[in-house]
């Protein structure tokens, strides 16, 4: 059979089938890939070049980041860190109209820096946030709303898991995305505080005051968090400084974890396991994701249909910007359908050469695809995140959880909006660290 | 063997886990050496091999757990006999890409067997850990072929 895009595109409706039939996404991307190669090149080259593909991604240096920066997230987790960021929010801005809510994205936000997944910042940080919030008067759809559009600065604030999926299978600089995604995923985290603060002004009834901590108690919850703050800052400001790369920030993570709970004495060897356990589980599903997309990326590659579609975009004459607010729209239908990780691996073979064609940076793609992908994590019929919070409060219906989260989604859109009007935002800080 | 209490299940997180704990103690040490003159030759070559250990055994519980992301926008909807034969054939596609990953590995272990591939500092060969890859895919595909067995759940 000839490569040709068409090839590519045959590829990507039966992909898409496999996906929808509830195919796992590692096999049917690496199926795809595997049959297409074979009609391409032969079954030998094909299966050659998917054995090969096996050990070169599990020895790479870079891959060791995923699982160490997420036995550093358990590790705090085991230590009771959301609790303890949420209550130190808490306590210094909980006394404002809708301050818990407030918290609850400032509490999203820390643990994001901790932690690389949306799923897993909404349910720990909704555990300790939603019950809180309800039991001081606060709306359903206020309380569900903020938790779970907070959850979503996990993926975006660093360490990120998306990003550094993204770093491997486009060959970036993970290091790079990283400082890229602090500005976007401050300025998601103030977005979403706007949004609160514009609610409760408008119906002040959706968040009742509640009482004010005193300095005592308020200087005690800090206390309680300097040293997840002081990893924090070790771990991204480590990477963006330069004092060491980010697979080795992750061991230091780790490792800071590890001493920080056996410091706060919550380290016994059921912990440890239990953590071991957890983080091999995840990165065994994301590797046989990795090694799925990769094929199928080698496949699209040979197609040329991804350089087809760079010369359909070169010619099309609306412009940068509205080229990329298509690719948007693409990405967000997409995104209604399928996860937010299948999403990146299957958009960004297609799409990143396409960015390099237009003369935008492929960083800027990480984070603008990793932004995109963030928002269908609440929306529906996807919405993970929505599911999740409901898990949590099982007796909020997905309806009011859905309408609580609707103002976040605005500002989602504004936010995505404002990344593509100015990529300075997203460049900006790793061009100066550089 | 699938029980979190088996003792295979238990192997494969002490393995994983030794070997991502010694990954992490490794870079570690190579920061601090790096930043005070004490260089730890080789600590990416040591890193890599012990986290590719990690990866193989993550593969392992993965698939023990039914934890590979799957789509499940029409899934969800459907029941009875067609979830459960719709089902079989997910498992049975997986099935398929492992045993092509797993027959690839075993082919390019057979091609390289005799040219003593190894690592450039520590001279850390290749064939064990090609070896293990291969052991791995075909433990991961007859998993995965029992869960078609067994109606496509776990």
């Amino acid at each position: 059979m000839m490569a040709t895009p068409e090839t590519g595109l045959i590829g990507i409706v039966v992909l898409l089938l496999l996906l929808l039939l509830g195919v796992p996404i590692g096999g049917a991307l690496g199926l795809v890939g595997l049959g297409g190669l074979t009609l391409i090149l032969g079954f030998e080259p094909a299966l050659f070049k998917a054995g090969d593909l096996v050990l070169e991604t599990l020895t790479r240096y870079e891959l060791g980041t995923l699982p160490l920066f997420m036995l550093m997230a358990h590790l705090c987790f085991s230590s009771d860190a959301s609790r303890d960021l949420f209550d130190a929010a808490a306590r210094w801005i909980g006394h404002r109209r809708g301050g818990l809510a407030l918290a609850s994205v400032a509490g999203c936000a820390g643990f994001g820096a901790i932690n690389g997944s949306s799923l897993a910042t909404a349910a720990t940080i909704g555990l300790v946030a939603i019950p809180e919030m309800r039991r001081h008067g606060y709306s359903d759809a206020l309380a569900t709303g903020s938790v779970a559009a907070g959850g979503t600065l996990g993926q975006m604030i660093p360490p990120s898991g998306a990003l550094i999926v993204f770093g491997i299978i486009a060959q970036q600089s993970i290091g790079t995305l990283f400082t890229a995604a602090i500005v976007p995923g401050l300025s998601q985290a103030l977005l979403y505080m706007v949004v609160i603060s514009l609610l409760v002004r408008w119906r002040p009834s959706l968040a009742p005051q509640t009482a004010k901590a005193d300095w005592p108690s308020r200087w005690q919850a800090l206390g309680k968090v300097v040293d997840i703050l002081i990893l924090m800052l070790v771990v991204i400001g480590g990477i963006v400084f330069g004092l060491f790369t980010p697979s080795e920030a992750a061991s230091v993570g780790a490792a800071g974890a590890l001493g920080i709970s056996l410091w706060r004495r919550r380290l016994s060897w059921s912990v440890l396991y239990h953590s071991l356990e957890e983080t091999l589980k995840t990165s065994g599903l994301i590797y046989v994701v990795i090694v799925g997309t990769l094929i199928f990326s080698v496949f699209i590659s040979i197609t040329g249909l991804a350089t087809a579609a760079g010369a359909l975009i070169t010619d099309f004459e609306g412009g940068r910007t509205l080229t990329v607010m298509l690719m948007a729209v693409f990405l967000l239908v997409l995104g209604s359908l399928l996860d937010g990780l299948a999403l990146i691996l299957i958009a960004t073979p297609i799409l990143l050469p396409v960015t390099v064609a237009m003369g935008l940076s492929p960083i800027w793609f990480g984070i603008f695809i990793v932004r995109a992908a963030e928002i269908g994590f609440i929306h529906p019929p996807m919405g993970m995140n929505l599911y999740v919070i409901q898990g949590i409060a099982p007796d909020v219906p997905l309806s009011r959880i859905f309408r609580g989260v609707l103002p976040f989604l605005a500002a989602d859109f504004l936010h995505l909006l404002l990344l593509i009007l100015f990529p300075a935002l997203v460049l900006a800080l790793p061009g100066w660290m550089a | 063997m699938n029980t979190p209490h088996s003792n295979f299940y238990r192997a494969l997180v002490i393995i994983g886990g030794t070997a991502l704990v010694a990954a992490m103690g490794i870079d570690v040490l190579a920061v601090l050496g790096r930043h005070t003159g004490i260089p730890l030759l080789g600590s990416i070559e040591l890193v890599q091999v012990l986290v590719a250990i990690a990866g193989a055994m993550a593969l392992i519980l993965a698939t023990l757990n039914d934890r590979h992301a799957v789509v499940r926008i029409v899934l969800a909807r459907l029941s009875g006999t067609t979830a459960t034969l719709v089902k079989r054939i997910d498992s049975f596609a997986m099935a398929v890409f492992f045993l092509a990953l797993a027959c690839g590995s075993a082919w390019i272990l057979r091609e390289l067997w005799s040219s003593h591939e190894e690592t450039e500092l520590w001279l850390l060969p290749y064939r064990p850990l090609r070896l293990m890859v291969v052991l791995v895919l075909f433990t991961t595909t007859g998993l995965v072929l029992r869960k078609v067995w067994q109606g496509g759940d776990k």
